[in-house]
């Protein structure tokens, strides 16, 4: 919510005299106040104003009640959510993940909301095609209603292009192989300049001193299993998918010929100097400050964060859609977030209710007009794609990827954060050029041990 | 008289006895049993045996983490112990000023993760002082925290700055138990500073030394704080630190029987390492009398 | 282990030696410092400069911290190397305090969510001073149940406290977060405080070693004047025993401000979140960028704010009575 700086300033000062009041202050609760309160969680922080909106809203619509909005950064939503669940105070509903729907699912911490379908008459056929069909869990139960969805795209530095020779149509139709790259590697090598101002692909181009990489590289989020925003448009349209099948897949290709060579011709453009280094990706600067200091020519980023690339003063941004695959095809990573309502809740109707108006229209046209995320209500959708286009971006490319079906669906599976947690050292280990790509297919072996007991 | 003593004893120590049989004893046996269970918390804990102990030993990052953390106590000690007492030396040789015994020590007064996130900033590979200097002497930058060479002495690094001003001062204070005319006595001798360093101050600090040894190692194996500021485990297992291992095991995997078998032998190795140390520097002799 | 060390004695210049215990024939008094004879001023001077560097790297991150508190986030990547704030602002400092709009917060490069910075701070207060009182009143009382007073199992319990200290703290740490569960403490200030409420060993141990050096006449004293235990603890033992107590208290606050490990696995809330591990929520919430570097540096500047401005207060007789004695 926003404040102006003087009743903060007030706020501040008042707190100071109830410093000596407030000593036996501890302890807190979700909904043991009187009349209906539940607490929400959620981690992005971008899109906290527009909830509290929906929790105004959804307050002012039903007298007596309240929705305590709750932030913790992604780095520690789950870990502090595992914590409050096994120490008795979790909130009532939460913003859900496929990465860890399943484990929730399965072990029993969340409430099935098909009766909520029923009371609320929601359609599924209104929203984003293949979204909630992700949060339905293996028993056939509907855990979580759509929320967004996303998917991914190249977001290029126009002024680069341009210093490059290049259009913004130059990027619409590029394709990469394992073998040599193709257009999109050569497009890369182009806006790929060294410290000299020599290109990537004129001789004497110095791969160790680079001043601009022509495609950024984003460290962790899943990069070893997932890799969504990293390796997972070449690896897919290379004729590859995660698992076996999708949603609980029991057997992951990891250890796929075409997913190892996809892997090691991407990380071949870090030893070619057209992207950076691991360690310099993983440090203090993430992909979208290096973006905005004009290291970067192009990134492959995720919807969600499309706005603040084009937040950065002196940085002209757009977005371009992905390079095609040796399949013939694009493939970016579809993937939606949904609320769901934790089984340790004390106020059930209250919270399936208040899913239930997350996934109405009433509130996903608000969350639209913010244009941070796309709704998953398809009529919200659309007005979030104008939202975005009267804040200057451009977000059709999503739209257009989304329409053509040249998207994957982000893998569900159980165990899925031991299969995270035991690719993404390995791959780490790849990109550091610590190991070779091959040895992708023993981390894969590891992958199968934690399924091999189901 | 004799038994209003033995009560008002008894009395005095309940609050402490209560603390210590409620929070180290009982989680003590709890622990050991929690080992021989699967335990998640949300359900009941299941008895299975020595299952866990038997995963133990066949888990490589169990290994990994007693190498990393043993590697990491290596050089925070060794390079700790060293500098506090250069430092030590120094000070009881130069200065007993109270402004730099005041300087010395600020780096403890500090939190873990306050050190380490100013560290985590200073050492960062693009935004770093550190690797603006290291670039300005013409060398390449380092990744101290994204090279999985480099991870751990940097968090070693990290509480040796922190830790050896404290060090210093509890050595500085051995120092001074010394007395003055041993070393007189080495001066007429002929002694230089080297030799007397050697041949006096080093044996008759001993047990002082041995003392700050015990307590630091001890000390140096529960490192988790800078860790989960920083590295969180990575790169590449490379700073999975037991503690660490332990922790994301318990409370982000859920296994809590696990972590308990896990933390049972951390005990009895550190209790095999402390006491052997403890007989190696013989550290309840004096050699002054 | 631990003792209480008398202030060290001024740099001795002139002392009539007596036969040494090394042994060595007896010496007329000698007037010229014993110290710093051999190749005096190069060596002293290389000494100097030694400390000097020590003192250089001791104090530089503190400076740096400040510096890069009064910059601004996104134009750190600019200019890393500069010794004075890139692009001065008091930006951070809003951020912090919570006096910052979220668009002002994400214009410099922070993140929009509110920071509760009164908060952790009243929650460090709190949890740190109860943590400091109980730990030194139930300690001390303990030690001088093992000090002074006779009473059967006394050595055999003493024994067993001294023998915690071997325990890593993980060890205890999972049976402990099982048993404030249960007793429903979780996100808390009792769950916080209670298991260090109580005893901690290096703390009955390190008072103990003062008290059983107190001499026993003034004790004796008491006694004969027919006060009783509890009389003789509070009017003799306490006001005797005032320095290392404070020291002790002391060094148990900067430990108690200072915990993270504890306090983030049962206080994760809002209303029981102390500074550290505010600090450590503080570095994730960027969703995918890097950390807001400027207003971190001014939070870690304002966390480490109250323990420097009591040790400034207060030092002095910490830095003067920590020691080891070498002797049992």
């Amino acid at each position: 919510m926003k404040t102006t700086k003087k009743r903060s300033l007030a706020a501040a000062i008042a707190v100071l005299p109830m410093l000596a009041v407030t000593a036996c202050a501890g302890g807190s609760g979700g909904g043991d106040s009187a009349g209906g309160e539940i607490t929400y969680w959620l981690w992005d922080s971008n899109q906290q104003p527009a909830y509290e909106q929906c929790a105004t809203d959804f307050a002012a619509a039903n007298p007596g009640s309240s929705v305590n909005i709750q932030q913790f950064g992604w780095d520690d939503y789950f870990q502090t959510l595992t914590t409050s669940l096994v120490g008795g105070d979790a909130p009532d509903v939460i913003t859900n993940h496929a990465s860890f729907f399943p484990q929730l699912a399965s072990t029993g911490q969340l409430l099935p909301l098909d009766d909520v379908v029923e009371s609320e008459g929601i359609d599924f056929d209104d929203y984003q095609a293949g979204i909630p069909e992700l949060w339905v869990g293996q028993d056939g139960e509907r855990y979580g209603l759509p929320k967004d969805w996303d998917t991914v795209a190249t977001i290029y530095n126009a002024q680069y292009l341009a210093d490059a020779g290049l259009t913004p149509e130059s990027l619409q139709d590029l394709s990469w192989n394992p073998e040599d790259g193709g257009t999109w590697e050569q497009t890369i090598a182009r806006l790929s300049v060294d410290a000299n101002g020599v290109r990537g692909d004129e001789p004497g181009f110095d791969a160790s001193n680079v001043a601009v990489y022509g495609l950024g590289l984003k460290s962790k989020s899943g990069i070893g299993a997932f890799g969504q925003t990293q390796w997972s448009p070449y690896a897919l349209s290379n004729d590859w998918t995660y698992a076996d099948k999708n949603p609980f897949g029991t057997d992951f290709n990891y250890d796929d010929e075409k997913f190892i060579e996809s892997i090691e011709w991407w990380q071949g453009l870090i030893e070619k100097g057209y992207m950076p280094s691991y360690q310099a990706a993983s440090s203090g600067v993430g992909i979208q400050e290096a973006f905005g200091a004009g290291r970067y020519a192009l990134a492959t980023d995720g919807s969600w964060n499309a706005k603040t690339y084009f937040g950065f003063e002196g940085i002209d941004a757009g977005i371009a859609p992905l390079p095609k695959g040796p399949d013939g095809e694009r493939a970016g990573v579809l993937n939606g977030l949904a609320d769901s309502v934790l089984s340790t809740t004390e106020q059930p109707e209250l919270s399936k209710k208040w899913v239930g108006y997350l996934s109405s229209a009433a509130c996903q046209d608000v969350v639209a007009e913010a244009a941070v995320v796309f709704p998953a209500l398809n009529s919200s959708s659309e007005k979030a794609a104008t939202a975005f286009a009267d804040a200057g971006i451009d977000v059709s490319t999503y739209y257009d990827a989304v329409a053509a079906g040249e998207t994957e669906l982000a893998p569900i599976a159980n165990h899925w954060l031991d299969v995270l947690a035991v690719m993404e050292p390995a791959m780490e280990s790849v990109l550091i050029g610590q190991s070779d790509p091959d040895s992708l297919a023993d981390a894969s072996e590891q992958v199968d041990q934690l399924f091999a007991n189901d | 008289m004799k038994k209003q003593e033995a009560i008002a004893g008894w009395m005095f120590v309940l609050p402490a006895l209560i603390g210590f049989l409620a929070f180290f004893v009982w989680p003590a046996i709890s622990g050991l049993a929690y080992s021989f269970t699967d335990f998640d918390l949300l359900t009941p804990p299941e008895f299975i045996g020595f299952d866990n102990y038997v995963r133990l030993v066949q888990d490589p990052l169990f290994w990994n983490a007693i190498g990393t953390t043993s590697y990491y106590v290596a050089i925070n000690i060794g390079l700790q112990t060293v500098l506090a007492l250069g430092i030590a030396v120094l000070m009881h040789r130069l200065t007993q000023s109270m402004v730099v015994r005041g300087i010395v020590i600020l780096p403890y007064l500090i939190a873990n993760v306050v050190a380490a996130l100013v560290w985590f900033y200073m050492f960062d590979f693009q935004l770093g002082i550190v690797n603006e200097i290291i670039d300005w002497t013409g060398l390449d930058r380092v990744a101290f925290f994204g090279e999985s060479a480099w991870a751990i002495p940097t968090v070693a690094l990290i509480n040796v700055w922190r830790h050896m001003g404290y060090t210093a001062l509890l050595i500085f204070a051995g120092l001074q138990t010394i007395p003055k005319e041993v070393y007189e006595a080495g001066v007429i001798d002929g002694g230089s500073e080297a030799r007397m360093f050697r041949s006096i101050t080093l044996p008759l600090l001993r047990p002082v030394l041995a003392m700050v040894l015990v307590v630091t190692v001890t000390g140096s194996f529960q490192i988790f704080d800078t860790i989960a500021v920083t590295t969180q485990g990575g790169p590449v297992n490379s700073t999975r630190v037991i503690n660490y291992y332990i922790f994301d095991m318990a409370f982000n995997r859920f296994d809590f029987g696990y972590g308990s078998a896990m933390a049972l032998a951390l005990f009895v190795l550190l209790a095999v390492f402390t006491f052997v140390q403890l007989r190696l520097t013989r550290a309840d002799k004096s050699d002054l009398g | 282990m631990t003792t209480m060390t008398p202030p060290p004695s001024q740099l001795a210049s002139v002392e009539p030696a007596t036969s040494t215990r090394a042994g060595r024939t007896p010496r007329p008094p000698r007037s010229r410092r014993v110290r710093g004879h051999s190749g005096g001023r190069a060596r002293k001077a290389l000494g100097w400069a030694v400390l000097g560097l020590v003192m250089l790297v001791t104090l530089f991150p503190f400076y740096w911290m400040l510096r890069t508190s009064f910059s601004t986030t996104v134009s750190l990547g600019s200019d890393p190397g500069s010794l004075l704030p890139v692009d001065f602002t008091l930006g951070a400092y809003q951020r912090v305090l919570g006096l910052a709009t979220t668009q002002e917060a994400l214009a410099e490069g922070g993140s929009g969510a509110s920071i509760n910075f009164w908060s952790y701070l009243r929650n460090s207060l709190i949890v740190a001073t109860v943590t400091t009182v109980g730990q030194v009143l139930f300690c001390s009382m303990a030690a001088y149940a093992f000090a002074r007073l006779r009473w059967p199992s006394r050595n055999l319990v003493f024994s067993a406290f001294i023998s915690a200290l071997m325990v890593p703290p993980i060890f205890t740490t999972i049976p402990n977060f099982v048993t404030i569960r249960e007793l429903g403490l979780l996100n808390t200030y009792a769950g916080i405080i209670l298991p260090t409420l109580l005893m901690t060993p290096f703390a009955v141990f390190f008072l103990r070693q003062f008290f059983l050096g107190i001499s026993k006449e003034v004790e004796e004293a008491a006694v004969i004047d027919g006060a009783g235990p509890f009389r003789r603890f509070f009017q003799v033992i306490l006001p005797l025993g005032a320095a290392p107590i404070t020291t002790l208290a002391i060094l148990t606050y900067i430990t108690a401000w200072n915990e993270y490990f504890w306090p983030q696995l049962v206080g994760r809330t809002e209303d029981v979140r102390v500074l550290t591990v505010a600090l450590g929520v503080f570095r994730s919430q960027t969703p995918q960028g890097g950390p807001d570097w400027a207003g971190l540096m001014a939070a870690t500047l304002i966390a480490a704010l109250p323990i420097l401005v009591l040790f400034a207060v207060l030092g002095r007789r910490v830095i003067n009575n920590i020691g080891y004695s070498g002797t049992k």
